[in-house]
């Protein structure tokens, strides 16, 4: 028996990096999770989610660093961690002979936490068949059925990877709705990657952007839509911006407009602006999460 | 109460769901003394994460509109029908400052910005038959 660590946070990745030969997939991320909240995942295809989640099943081993879930290290205890976490992986591989009501029957006795109560709280919500075969399911049912698995053992943490994607938007809102059930019901930590900048916005509570394998940025969303704006100032017949605020994290100047966007904004970089700069006026914008993602991104691929 | 929750908006989900309690106790929706939904309720009705509204009502608590009674629940506080209206009139006079900024900017007098906002004023009231 490995002794975990109490009060220890969901998830920790330390110093991780994962290479294959000399391509480096996850390079040097640190990242925790603590008890009771919801991070979502975010970046372009390929910045290295699933890999990162990969990495948390003990599915993937790190080259570098450490993964410690639940305060179990996954390289030395990965099966206790599998009966305390619920995944919900991007493509389902359920039994397709099996009727629904058979999975279940199948997958209740690997878990001593299995809930009946709440797995059938689930079923009816998701209105699904359980006399219906798993080949006979939509993509819809099977991601529903796949969520289901997921949460009925009550897991401490909920792993989900791209969940939504290419679902329609009632069976959307159905999803969403379970793993809002699973939120509410216990104390329950929540991983999702995800493309659906709403669904982050609607269910995390702090988001991590990816990019290339590296931690772009980390925080809470309401943190962060306090203190990065969009600034635009109209430019001096004739003249170019000097100097360029430090955590400016994305840039553009077009004739007289120069847009850009600034993390840990304050009144005082306003004026200093104004005042380093050949610059006739001002104004500062809120931005979204979208504008904010779509800044991170391309702004790091200017710096290149 | 059937506003859509706008998850990919400049102003975050906490917020929208102040605004939006907010102007449900100014309107009596919600009576000093009555209890505001649950956490859970609210949060699976509204689609979004449970800590977000314990968020909202933490704010609304610090704007003196609710009173939590530990255990219990989130209430209206006896003065927050009141309250609530007065932060409807400070949000309503940072609107209208932002829009006359943004006229006299674009170069607008002074008679001519007051004669857009009296057509506004019919606008909005014509439905109800004049204004009050």
């Amino acid at each position: 028996m490995i002794q975990a660590i109490p009060n220890a946070p969901a998830v920790e990745l330390i110093g991780v990096s994962k290479r294959y030969g000399l391509a480096t997939v996850i390079d040097n991320v640190s990242l925790t999770i603590p008890r009771g909240t919801t991070l979502g995942l975010i970046g372009p295809n390929g910045a290295g989610k699933s890999t990162t989640i990969r990495m948390l099943m003990g599915i993937l081993a790190p080259t570098v660093g450490r993964v410690r879930v639940l305060g179990i290290d996954v390289a030395t205890d990965a099966v206790q961690i599998r009966r305390r976490i619920g995944y919900v992986p991007e493509r389902h591989d359920i039994y397709p002979w099996m009727t629904l009501g058979e999975v279940i029957g199948f997958t209740r006795p690997f878990y001593e936490t299995w809930d009946d109560s709440f797995c059938r709280e689930m079923i009816d919500l998701f209105e699904l068949d359980l006399r219906k075969k798993v080949k006979q399911l939509s993509k819809g049912m099977l991601v529903k059925l796949g969520l289901l698995l997921a949460v009925s053992h009550r897991p401490e943490l909920l792993i989900l990877d791209e969940p939504t994607t290419g679902l329609d938007p009632i069976v959307h809102e159905d999803f969403l709705d379970g793993v809002l059930r699973s939120i509410c019901d216990g104390h329950c930590t929540v991983l999702f990657s995800s493309h659906n900048l709403g669904d982050i916005g609607r269910l995390a509570d702090s988001v991590c952007i990816l990019r290339q394998g590296r931690i772009m940025v980390q925080r809470g969303i309401e943190d962060l839509l306090a203190s990065a704006k969009r600034v635009r100032a109209v430019l001096t017949d004739g003249h170019l911006p000097r100097w360029v605020p430090e955590r400016t994290l994305w840039q553009q100047v077009q004739r007289r407009e120069w847009l850009l966007t600034i993390d840990g904004f304050s009144p005082d970089v306003a004026e200093q602006i104004k005042a380093e700069n050949p610059v006739e006026s001002i104004e500062v914008f809120d931005l979204s999460l979208a504008d904010l993602f779509r800044d991170y991104i391309l702004g790091e691929r200017a710096h290149r | 109460m059937t506003q859509r929750i706008e998850p990919d908006s400049h102003v975050p989900v906490y917020l929208q769901i102040v605004e939006r309690l907010r102007s449900a106790i100014a309107a009596g929706v919600y009576q000093p003394g009555e209890a505001l939904p649950s956490l859970r309720a609210l949060a699976t009705h509204l689609k979004v994460n449970p800590n977000t509204v314990q968020r909202a009502y933490e704010e609304l608590d610090r704007q003196g509109l609710v009173k939590s009674h530990r255990g219990v629940g989130m209430f209206v506080a006896r003065r927050g029908a009141q309250s609530a209206r007065d932060r409807a009139e400070d949000s309503a006079q940072t609107a209208l400052v932002q829009a006359v900024t943004a006229a006299a900017a674009a170069g607008l007098s002074t008679s001519r910005i007051r004669e857009l906002f009296e057509a506004s004023l019919d606008q909005v009231f014509v439905a109800e038959g004049g204004r009050p």
